[in-house]
């Protein structure tokens, strides 16, 4: 993907990507402990204002699907997406799944976050998205 | 106590050629005059279209329908909310009534969404969701996918359902489509999201409900004999972790909606409900308690919830077969099942029916619908 560190991410505040580390970006608010993806600046239960959340830890993949109708945004066809455990959040994410390995998805296996180019962004422009891959992609 | 008077309908299909105003009006002035009354003694109108706004770039639209047909200076509504917009209307009306606001309201249920401009169904284009690819099959599909995981539920399970949709779809000639499908024809069709098949999801239509409700004292006067136990409205709980499998919210209104009428599932003869994918069923089958979790499957695969079965689901042929232009749907499902109470409804008509339930489910946020409605009818 040469070139691809300098594209825009399809969306600000979602995810970051440093090297090969790239991480959700999530929020907890401090009163009931309650985490949130996306980032909420308060608290809806309690109206308290959260804290920043990296989402780090273990990832499992919870359900998942080939979409295989025209795409939207112009992602690859067919691609796959799912709804992934963040267990030490106590989260289930709805994400883009890594539109290589869809052979390899399997309901309870664990993931690990990734970046590329894929698709337009709001604004047609080409970006990075995050997607889960499973955990033992290599790269 | 509020009672259905009147109801009418445009059958669903592609009216390309016919404008919203047209569709609607079919609609209403059939509702009118199955009601026997005329524009001039309805009160208020509560009036359902979920996209007009977006589609054709036309706001206010009861307005613009019901001056045509000479209903003027009178409380109009206009309602947006998803797929339950029709059933939101009904809701609406039914709580104006029971206000003493009014004696005799109109709810009409209209869609023209066979236009060019109309993608794939999602949840908003600037949804975060949306744009890491969350269109409408796909979360169904992710529903149907887990639910195969957890329970055993198979693809010839949720393809009984399109199975069972198509028969029913074959007495009504009301429905869009009328031609029969094996589950063997379903499960070969054309994937669109894993497992879910083309056959597994709703087509989009062009057409309009309409019913007139009227309080105790009307009732009376006019002879109306079909009564509306409740209508329950409910937006998501949007817990997570979301729990694709067990629809809280769903299973919530409906038992508010058998706790308000004071009955359950058992004396409930005839189910219209919110099939728009053939897993949908199986999971509002379930919490509508006609099955224990998990079971819906099996039960769709049964033959139990096909017409001369225990509890007949969706005899109209349902969204998967009458067709789905968004906001009319909920109100073509109290329809439906007001015609199965009266014993008019031919060659599909559910035996000795008298009471009804119809159960609406619209938009998507967090994994969890934006908006649900049960409502429970006797006669």
């Amino acid at each position: 993907m040469t070139g691809a560190e300098a594209l825009p991410p399809f969306a600000e505040d979602i995810f970051v990507s440093k090297g090969k580390g790239v991480q959700l970006l999530g929020s907890r608010c401090p009163q009931c402990g309650r985490a949130f993806f996306p980032r909420t600046g308060i608290c809806p239960d309690d109206g308290t204002a959260t804290e920043a959340l990296r989402l780090d830890g273990e990832a499992s993949l919870y359900s998942f699907t080939v979409v295989r109708t025209k795409p939207p945004f112009a992602l690859p066809a067919p691609y796959p997406v799912g709804y992934v455990d963040l267990p030490k959040h106590d989260l289930r994410v709805f994400m883009l799944l890594d539109p290589d390995r869809i052979d390899a998805l399997e309901i309870g296996m664990p993931m690990r976050l990734a970046s590329g180019e894929m698709g337009v962004d709001l604004k047609g422009r080409r970006c990075i998205r995050p997607y889960f891959t499973p955990a033992d992609t290599k790269g | 106590m509020v009672h259905i008077l009147g109801i009418g309908l445009t059958p669903f299909g592609r009216h390309v050629e016919r404008t919203i105003d047209h569709i609607g009006g079919q609609a209403v002035r059939a509702a009118l005059a199955d009601a026997g009354v005329s524009a001039r003694e309805i009160e208020g109108a509560f009036v359902a279209n979920a996209l007009g706004a977006m589609l054709l770039g036309d706001t206010t639209i009861g307005q613009t329908i019901l001056s045509g047909l000479g209903l003027r200076g009178l409380p109009v509504v206009n309602v947006e909310n998803a797929c339950t917009s029709g059933s939101t209307a009904l809701w609406l009306a039914w709580n104006a009534i029971r206000a003493g606001q009014m004696d005799v309201a109109l709810v009409l249920g209209v869609e023209k969404m066979c236009v060019p401009s109309l993608g794939l169904i999602d949840s908003g284009r600037t949804a975060i969701d949306t744009q890491l690819g969350l269109v409408t099959p796909a979360s169904f599909a992710l529903r149907a996918r887990r639910h195969m995981h957890e329970f055993g539920t198979t693809h010839a399970q949720m393809a009984a359902v399109v199975e069972k949709s198509r028969r029913h779809a074959l007495m009504n000639p009301d429905a869009m489509f009328r031609r029969a499908e094996t589950v063997e024809q379903v499960m070969a069709g054309p994937s669109v999201a894993d497992p879910l098949t083309r056959s597994e999801c709703c087509p989009i239509a062009d057409g309009a409900a309409a019913l007139v409700l009227v309080s105790d004292a009307l009732a009376r006067r006019h002879g109306a004999d079909i009564r509306i136990e409740s209508v329950v409205l409910r937006s998501g709980d949007y817990g997570n972790p979301a729990d694709l499998v067990r629809w809280k919210t769903d299973e919530e209104t409906a038992a508010r909606a058998y706790e308000m009428a004071g009955r359950g599932p058992e004396s409930i003869d005839i189910i219209e409900c919110h099939d728009a994918f053939s897993i949908a069923e199986i999971l509002h089958c379930e919490a509508l308690g006609l099955c224990a979790p998990g079971e819906g499957g099996r039960l769709a695969a049964s033959g139990e919830t096909a017409l001369g079965g225990r509890i007949p689901v969706n005899v109209s042929g349902g969204l998967l077969s009458r067709g789905h232009p968004v906001a009319a749907t909920g109100v073509a499902q109290i329809v439906e099942i007001a015609t199965h109470l009266r014993g008019q409804a031919g060659d599909r008509q559910v035996t000795g029916a008298r009471t009804g339930l119809a159960q609406c489910m619209g938009g998507d946020l967090a994994g969890d619908t934006k908006s649900c409605t049960v409502a429970i009818l006797s006669r």
